[in-house]
């Protein structure tokens, strides 16, 4: 995914692998928040790659035999109402919501920081341009946006994505304007104007570079947020679809048998609620690091 | 102030125009049309034909723009495709509901979480710092936890467990005991994360307020602590406050859709994923229009309560 994001933007590599190298000159390890991070995230990741090699039944195998069945040694996570195995189908959801998460970050980041560069630097009618299209944008309520954006698009990952973060881009497009409008004005902009850089000189190896750092964070999160968006419209029914496991539709299968099976609805949602707050940790260790001001 | 609510005015009306045009085209950019995707494979060619005149498909899309914009300007909101019921009909029993879900939810959460805030403020700014780091590590897990799933959580614990309020049933305005009762788990839902963000907010706003000058001042009056803190202190914090309430009535409105769908409350979300699943894009692009509205409408009128509270704020 980060080798999309290098390609499709005017960033010089520099600028994405030296705030990644500064987040480990400053030790990343030393940050509580960011160990907490990985402590959560490493496992559940682990676990999701390894899945089709642990000895568990398949996220869309049934058994007839074992019907909503309560968690035990061989269904971690219990059993529903077809015999399917919980914590398989949750971790088939997990790499749905990972997909998405991680696709929406980098697509918003791209996008963002493409048309706020743009917006900020040249001003004018670009600026204009854009701007009143992101305003009429954040008018939505976002999780009706992308609900409203799936409901012309589709279900299915594909859709989801696209909604999500259509939905998502004009907070980049603005938290990106602000920082190049900030950085535009700077001392140092107009030392290299007076050794004559050009435009683009300016814009890819002074302004950009500087605003990554910040984009960066507001990735991580917005990767949580639209781990929780897909997860709010699989539950509602117009997001990834059935037999697709997804971590919200599955906590809408079992929604029906609340109180005979629990643990259907239950259990996957801690699995969400782990993954959201571990990027939380991790996005905010790492603008700690990044940003010597709050150290 | 006149020209100021001028200007916000002025700014509102181009925001709802662009919100009612990207509306329009995104429902035009649906594969094929609108009327197949809503007929799927039921319908073929006359009848299809004789669907596209009734949804006004066949007009030229500068008409049908025209059209769309003409009849929201008089309200005529139209009918729903599928049943032929007006929608202003159903709106004037949805709304109601959905508004009484969001004020109460803005009410529950401002009388708890400006308590909350302004103590775990003032036990901070004494140093002692336990109810502050407990209500930010609480607050931030409330925030990350997907509504659907605390409500279900709260469902089954709160209805199905310990029976103390209804699962479903019908909302029945004649009792309000029984209506309070009904609401009660969505309400709590909501506010949960409503008093996550805004306890903080309140917290940082209010501890800020309490390093300044005047409040040094009128503790040396000699003025009891209580009197300091709401009379100089939350006064002044009043202003982050405000925003934060009329920002996160965003986030408020896509809740309602969640809670309206998990306890079954017939409200305008319900209405909305019902239009979804039947590809009623007549219901559909009114009820978005409507949501993004309401949105609107409350940032207008927060920046209004701003400009009242804070005379010194330009455009």
């Amino acid at each position: 995914m980060a080798d999309i994001t290098l390609t499709a933007t005017p960033v010089p590599k520099a600028g994405l692998l030296a705030a990644i190298a500064a987040v480990f000159r400053h030790r990343a390890l030393s940050s509580a928040k960011v160990r907490l991070a990985l402590l959560i995230l490493v496992p559940i990741l682990a676990l999701t790659i390894l899945a089709p090699v642990l000895p568990i039944q398949k996220p869309l195998e049934t058994n007839l035999r074992a019907m909503m069945q309560f968690p035990s040694i061989e269904h971690v996570f219990g059993t529903d109402k077809m015999g399917r195995d919980i914590f398989s189908r949750t971790l088939a959801g997990v790499q749905v919501s990972l997909l998405v998460g991680f696709s929406v970050a980098a697509i918003a980041l791209v996008l963002g920081m493409l048309l706020g560069t743009l917006a900020g630097f040249y001003g004018g009618l670009i600026d204009r341009a854009i701007m009143t299209v992101v305003d009429i944008f954040l008018a939505f309520p976002s999780l009706l946006l992308a609900i409203g954006l799936v409901s012309v698009m589709g279900t299915g990952i594909v859709p989801v994505i696209l909604a999500i973060s259509l939905a998502d881009v004009p907070r980049f497009i603005r938290l990106q304007r602000s920082q190049v409008l900030s950085l535009r004005s700077r001392a140092f902009i107009d030392a290299a104007r007076t050794v004559d850089a050009s435009q683009y000189w300016l814009m890819t190896r002074h302004i950009v570079p500087n605003t990554i750092a910040a984009m960066l964070v507001a990735a991580s999160i917005a990767a949580a947020n639209a781990i929780l968006v897909e997860a709010s419209l699989s539950f509602l029914g117009l997001g990834i679809m059935p037999p697709q496991p997804s971590l919200g539709n599955i906590v809408r299968d079992g929604q029906t048998y609340l109180e005979q099976a629990w643990w259907i609805s239950t259990l996957p949602g801690v699995v969400i609620l782990l993954i959201a707050v571990g990027l939380h940790f991790l996005s905010d260790g790492v603008r700690e690091l990044l940003d010597p001001r709050s150290r | 102030m006149a020209e100021y609510t001028a200007k916000k005015l002025a700014q509102m009306l181009v925001t709802v125009l662009g919100v009612v045009t990207l509306v329009f085209f995104t429902l035009r950019l649906i594969p094929g049309d609108a009327a197949s995707a809503m007929a799927g494979d039921t319908l073929s060619g006359e009848a299809l034909q004789v669907l596209r005149e009734q949804m006004g498909l066949d007009e030229p899309l500068l008409t049908q723009y025209l059209g769309f914009l003409r009849n929201l300007a008089v309200v005529d909101l139209g009918e729903t495709i599928t049943t032929r019921i007006p929608i202003a009909e159903l709106l004037l029993r949805a709304l109601p509901i959905t508004l009484s879900i969001a004020l109460a939810t803005i009410v529950v959460s401002v009388a708890l979480s400006i308590p909350l805030g302004t103590l775990a403020a003032y036990m901070a700014h004494k140093g002692r710092n336990w109810l502050d780091n407990g209500l930010t590590g609480a607050a931030m897990i409330i925030d990350l936890m997907p509504s659907f799933w605390t409500a279900l959580v709260l469902l089954l614990v709160f209805s199905l467990g310990l029976g103390w309020f209804p699962a479903s049933g019908q909302l029945n305005w004649s009792d309000p005991w029984a209506l309070v009762l009904r609401l009660a788990l969505p309400v709590i839902v909501l506010s949960l994360s409503q008093v996550a963000t805004l306890a903080r907010i309140t917290r940082t706003a209010v501890l800020e307020v309490l390093n300044e000058d005047y409040v040094r001042t009128a503790r040396s009056l000699g003025w009891s602590e209580l009197r300091v803190l709401f009379r100089h202190a939350l006064k002044n914090a009043a202003l982050p406050i405000a925003t934060v309430v009329g920002l996160s009535f965003g986030n408020l409105l896509g809740g309602t859709v969640i809670v309206e769908f998990i306890f079954t409350i017939p409200g305008v979300g319900n209405l909305l994923i019902a239009g979804i699943n039947s590809r009623d894009y007549q219901l559909v692009q009114t009820l978005i229009v409507l949501y993004a509205l309401l949105f609107v409408v409350i940032n207008f009128a927060t920046d209004l309560i701003y400009k009242t509270l804070d005379p010194r704020v330009q455009f």
